[in-house]
């Protein structure tokens, strides 16, 4: 058991919490994924430093959302605003992770916000964020900080959006045969729940890709039981991909970063699918 | 003038004879009961029932157990089927006004045809609009609408957003809304780092910014509009989707009612308002109130509140009637009359609906005809003025009367009223119908036609025989032994007793009915298979004597001689009258001694009753008349000069009536001629001024109260009674009387006239005047005048005395 243990992939999770609901379902699935592989659960709050700049410019005024009246910014107060937030953030984290009796750790940061959760928790293996936080937009796509992390992040990066459990449900992997595609296997198998589907997404064009995908997929599952689909989708197009993926419904989707995939397909892919992803590195 | 014979024992006792009916059993009668005798009556009700007028309302008055009941119920009966059915009504939700339920009329048998279709309709709906509204296209149609908004809200922000970027400004996620602040390299410039800039600079970076800013505000104020005109649109979507799932159901309800124009048009506000409040059918079974809430074990609103409101509220279902409806209401309370709005208990608080209200008898008789006890319904508080008011009005409209008088303060409901046709009629005692007719000024207006009931019927041979076929017809439905016609001929002479009267027949059919159960009684308990004419006797004799308690103890009071009635000698002024006394149903008759005194006086003849006011107005004025009579008779040309006093003796209650008053005259006359009374006769009958002896109730009570303290004294054929002659006619005696007077122990005298009596008590004629005006000497007038002149003569003689003349 031990030895398993510390084969795992993933120790230990930092999630991003900034009390969107985003951010809630983060470190719902975040939890969710501590519990089964008994990893540590690390909450970062981060106190923008551009907020509080712009608190701090002579003419700052707020243009109040539901009533588009401004009114003056005031750095103290925004001070007591963001240690509310802080405090409803570590409030959150506990509540969570006492019902599943989860080992956790809270740190408030202040500063750049992606560049903060980088670095705010450096030992965890993978950064748990919403698709978008508390954005000025109401965009559907990823947000600054999700971008950010996407590109700069050098752990694995799971981004979140509501409405979408990350593991309990099925699970949609893009496999080229690249030791990327391993990993993001390899990880996939680990956070997979026992009742999860792995849909397997083979963008070879060879045509023997899918068997040995198959071979590999064995190997690493090793007897433990897990369903299975292999689908051979030889494309390398993000419209057609995000299409078939949505065609498919399955939940998160895992992608190894390093496949033979351009970067921009990459990109586009996880900006276009509404479903959360996991980056693996 | 001669003595009148004495009375034939034939004409004290109007026999039938049980050989002028032709059945042998009441069995062998159809059952059927005829309403005999009462031809006015039913004359009455024909009219009443026949005019299709406003106020030609009936009442029925009469003595109780006459029949008015089941002679008005009989009639109705037989003529309702003939009638019209009237329509249904219902009360359906009121959508414009909800504090209104509307009323709807539909044909005989509809109305529980529209409610079934209404429940039927919300109960399909539950399963098929949400079946519409989960549809895939639904879903996607609703998705584009709200996600349209999204884009047009983000893609504005988003414009606004690049267009900050280009002048080095970010838009920035406030707690409370947005700001805009100048930045380097994604970083917003730090407030040390801006003081430091130029100041034209500064100034170009605040004036970008208060340009975006403004342009922010704009947007924004627009996103109010934007989300309602999404809302708008969804709406729109659910309705046309609502509609178009409504739409085939909602047409196989109107073409069932289509000629119905009221109905059409409520099915038709009833799918507008499913339309728009289609949400109420999609959560099946979901309660209202949350988990933790009780339902309440009685919700009016059943399942699910809001769809109550397209019930329909059954209140009149004439689809089995046949013909008009003929309804007798038992308690008339004004909510039983025209109807009642409910209220429910929820959660600590009343509520109520339009399924709530319950008809009253007025509905249920509406199109037909009401039978109302008049005295049951003026005891109801605001009953009698309810009907009234409806009748006046021809509507019927519901009024809680807790709230009408605010003794509960809760939601209430005006339903509309109902058009009301039907004839009402009263059942009452004739007091009640007059006392209304005088005193309620709405009353003659309302009830134009009274069936007056007789209280008895003309004895012939066909009362004999409705009669007899009473007798069977309460045998039958009673499931008693049939009577034989002895029997029958018995009950006969008991109804004619029951009137008092021999010549006719009393008309309470709840006294002959008691008295066919009881002495079927007496039958089924000497083991008879048909009640026979001893039986009958012997149920008389049972009653009399379960009634002869009091009686028997005044005639042992009279034989001790604790009450002193004598009836052997002879005595002057003094004689035995006779009166009835009543105790509940029962009545009985008793000697009491009677005693006259005169004296030297100025004329006036003292009633000790009155005097002591233990006399009624009636006795006075029996005195009155008298003492008009001796006036007039006796000292017409000299002052009546003697002070009499009169007295029943031994009466501790009251005298009321004036039967005594020949009585007290005899006794008077025996007291100033000095004539004696033979105490072995009794005498009853009123005199007028002319000295004519008039007719008295209760003659048969009290020959033989007179009778019984006689036989059981020993008769020795010298007792007897003096009645008025009109009274002959009323005799229905005992048969031991009629055997007494047949074999001569006992006589019966019809009287006339004062000096046919006076002679019959003394032995002395009384005499008659001659052209002269003098008396023939020796008779019982004479003696009197005599007596009284020499009175006259003695007071004029006190008088000179008095006055101071010299005696000559």
């Amino acid at each position: 058991m031990s030895s398993t243990m510390k084969n795992r992939i993933i120790q230990s999770i930092a999630v991003a919490i900034d009390c969107s609901p985003h951010s809630k379902a983060s470190l719902e699935a975040a939890a969710e994924m501590a519990a089964r592989l008994k990893a540590e659960l690390i909450g970062i709050f981060v106190e923008d430093i551009n907020l509080l700049r712009v608190a701090g410019l002579p003419f700052a005024e707020e243009v109040r959302l539901y009533s588009a009246t401004t009114t003056k910014l005031d750095v103290g107060e925004l001070e007591r605003l963001l240690r509310q937030q802080a405090k409803q953030a570590r409030e959150l984290l506990q509540r969570t992770a006492e019902a599943r009796t989860l080992r956790h750790t809270f740190r408030v940061l202040r500063g750049m916000v992606p560049e903060q959760l980088m670095q705010g928790a450096p030992e965890a293996d993978i950064l748990v964020l919403g698709r978008s936080g508390r954005s000025p937009s109401c965009r559907k796509g990823l947000g600054s900080t999700a971008r950010t992390a996407l590109s700069e992040c050098k752990m694995n990066v799971m981004l979140m959006r509501p409405g979408v459990t990350a593991s309990e449900g099925p699970l949609l992997l893009l496999y080229d045969g690249t030791e990327a595609a391993k990993r993001a296997l390899s990880t996939a198998l680990e956070i997979a729940g026992p009742t999860s589907t792995l849909h397997l997404l083979v963008t070879e064009a060879d045509l023997d890709a899918i068997e040995r995908c198959k071979e590999v997929t064995a190997a690493i599952v090793s007897g433990r039981a897990i369903e299975t689909e292999y689908y051979h989708l030889p494309f390398r197009d993000s419209r057609q991909l995000v299409s078939f993926i949505r065609m498919i419904d399955s939940g998160l989707v895992v992608i190894g970063e390093g496949m033979n995939l351009p970067p921009e397909t990459l990109r586009e892919l996880i900006d276009d699918i509404d479903y959360p992803v996991l980056l693996v590195r | 003038m001669p003595v009148p014979e004495k009375l034939l024992p034939a004409q004290l006792f109007n026999r039938c004879d049980p050989g002028s009916f032709e059945f042998g059993t009441t069995a062998e009668l159809d059952g059927a009961t005829e309403i005999a005798g009462q031809q006015r009556a039913l004359e009455a009700i024909r009219l009443g029932m026949g005019i299709r007028h406003d106020g030609f309302n009936l009442f029925a008055l009469g003595p109780s157990g006459t029949g008015k009941e089941s002679t008005v119920r009989q009639f109705l009966n037989a003529i309702a089927p003939g009638r019209a059915r009237p329509d249904d009504w219902c009360y359906v939700y009121n959508f414009s006004k909800p504090r209104n339920p509307k009323a709807l009329r539909l044909p005989p048998g509809m109305a529980c045809r529209l409610s079934d279709d209404m429940d039927h309709l919300v109960e399909t709906l539950f399963s098929v609009m949400p079946a519409a509204f989960s549809s895939e296209e639904y879903q996607a149609r609703e998705k584009d609408i709200g996600e349209s908004l999204l884009e047009k809200q983000s893609s504005a922000i988003e414009t606004l957003e690049t267009d900050a970027r280009e002048h080095s400004i970010s838009l920035i996620r406030t707690p409370g809304g947005f700001a805009f602040a100048p930045v380097i390299e994604e970083k917003v410039i730090a407030p040390d780092d801006y003081m430091a800039m130029k100041k034209e600079e500064r100034d170009k970076i605040e004036k970008e910014i208060d340009r975006l800013r403004n342009s922010l505000q704009s947007i924004m104020a627009q996103f109010p509009k934007w989300q309602r005109e999404t809302a708008e649109k969804i709406k729109e979507l659910n309705r046309e989707v609502s509609a178009f799932t409504l739409k085939p159901l909602m047409e196989e309800i109107r073409t069932r009612y289509k000629d119905i124009e009221e109905v059409s048009r409520y099915i038709d506000e009833v799918e507008k308002d499913m339309i728009e409040n289609f949400g109420q059918f999609l959560e099946k079974d979901a309660p209202e109130d949350g988990p933790i809430m009780m339902p309440p074990p009685f919700s009016p609103a059943g399942r699910k509140r809001s769809v109550v409101r397209y019930r329909v509220n059954v209140m009149i279902d004439n689809g089995k009637l046949d013909g008009a409806p003929v309804i007798l209401e038992d308690k008339p309370a004004t909510q039983n009359l025209v109807g009642d709005i409910e209220h429910a208990a929820q959660m600590g608080t009343l509520i109520t609906d339009f399924t709530l209200i319950k008809p009253g008898a007025l509905h249920r008789a509406n199109g037909g005809y009401l039978i109302l006890d008049a005295r049951r319904l003026l005891l109801e508080p605001f009953a009698w003025e309810a009907l009234k008011k409806a009748l006046r009005t021809r509507q019927i409209r519901i009024e809680s009367l807790a709230q009408l008088y605010s003794l509960v303060s809760t939601i209430s409901l005006e339903p509309e009223p109902i058009p009301l046709d039907l004839k009402v009629v009263l059942l009452g005692e004739r007091r009640l119908y007059y006392m209304l007719s005088q005193y309620d000024p709405d009353f003659n207006e309302l009830f134009k036609i009274a069936a007056d009931f007789e209280n008895d019927m003309e004895r012939n041979p066909e009362t004999h025989l409705a009669y007899a076929h009473l007798v069977g017809s309460i045998a039958v439905r009673d499931k008693l032994l049939p009577f034989d016609r002895g029997a029958v001929a018995r009950i006969v002479e008991h109804g004619s007793r029951m009137a008092g009267d021999a010549t006719r027949l009393s008309s309470n059919l709840q006294a002959v009915r008691d008295l066919v159960h009881e002495a079927e009684y007496h039958a089924a308990q000497n083991g008879r298979t048909q009640v026979s004419a001893e039986d009958v006797e012997a149920m008389r004799e049972a009653q009399r004597y379960r009634a002869s308690r009091i009686q028997e103890r005044m005639r042992d009071a009279m034989m001790r001689g604790m009450i002193l009635i004598d009836t052997a000698s002879e005595q002057v002024g003094q004689i035995n009258g006779l009166s009835v006394y009543s105790l509940g149903e029962q009545s009985f008759g008793s000697p009491s001694r009677i005693t006259a005194r005169v004296r030297l006086g100025k004329g006036e003849v003292i009633d000790i009753e009155r005097e002591v006011e233990m006399g009624g107005p009636i006795h006075s004025k029996g005195v009155m008349i008298l003492s008009g009579f001796l006036g007039s008779r006796y000292a017409a040309e000299q002052p009546l000069s003697l002070s009499a006093t009169l007295v029943f003796e031994q009466s501790y209650g009251g005298v009321e009536g004036d039967s005594a008053s020949s009585t007290e005259l005899y006794a008077l006359l025996s007291a100033i001629s000095g004539i004696p009374i033979r105490q072995c006769l009794a005498v009853t009958g009123s005199v007028n001024q002319h000295g004519q002896v008039q007719a008295i109730g209760g003659v048969n009570e009290k020959i033989e109260g007179f009778f019984d303290l006689c036989s059981e004294r020993g008769l020795d054929g010298r007792h007897g009674v003096l009645i008025p002659a009109s009274n002959v006619r009323n005799l229905m005696l005992r048969q031991d009387i009629v055997k007494a007077v047949e074999s001569g122990l006992f006589s019966i005298w019809p009287v006339t006239h004062i000096d046919e009596g006076i002679e019959i008590l003394t032995g002395v004629p009384a005499g008659e005047a001659d052209a002269s005006g003098a008396w023939p000497v020796g008779t019982v007038n004479a003696k009197v005048f005599e007596r009284l002149k020499a009175m006259a003569e003695k007071l004029k003689a006190f008088a000179e005395k008095k006055n101071g003349e010299p005696e000559k």
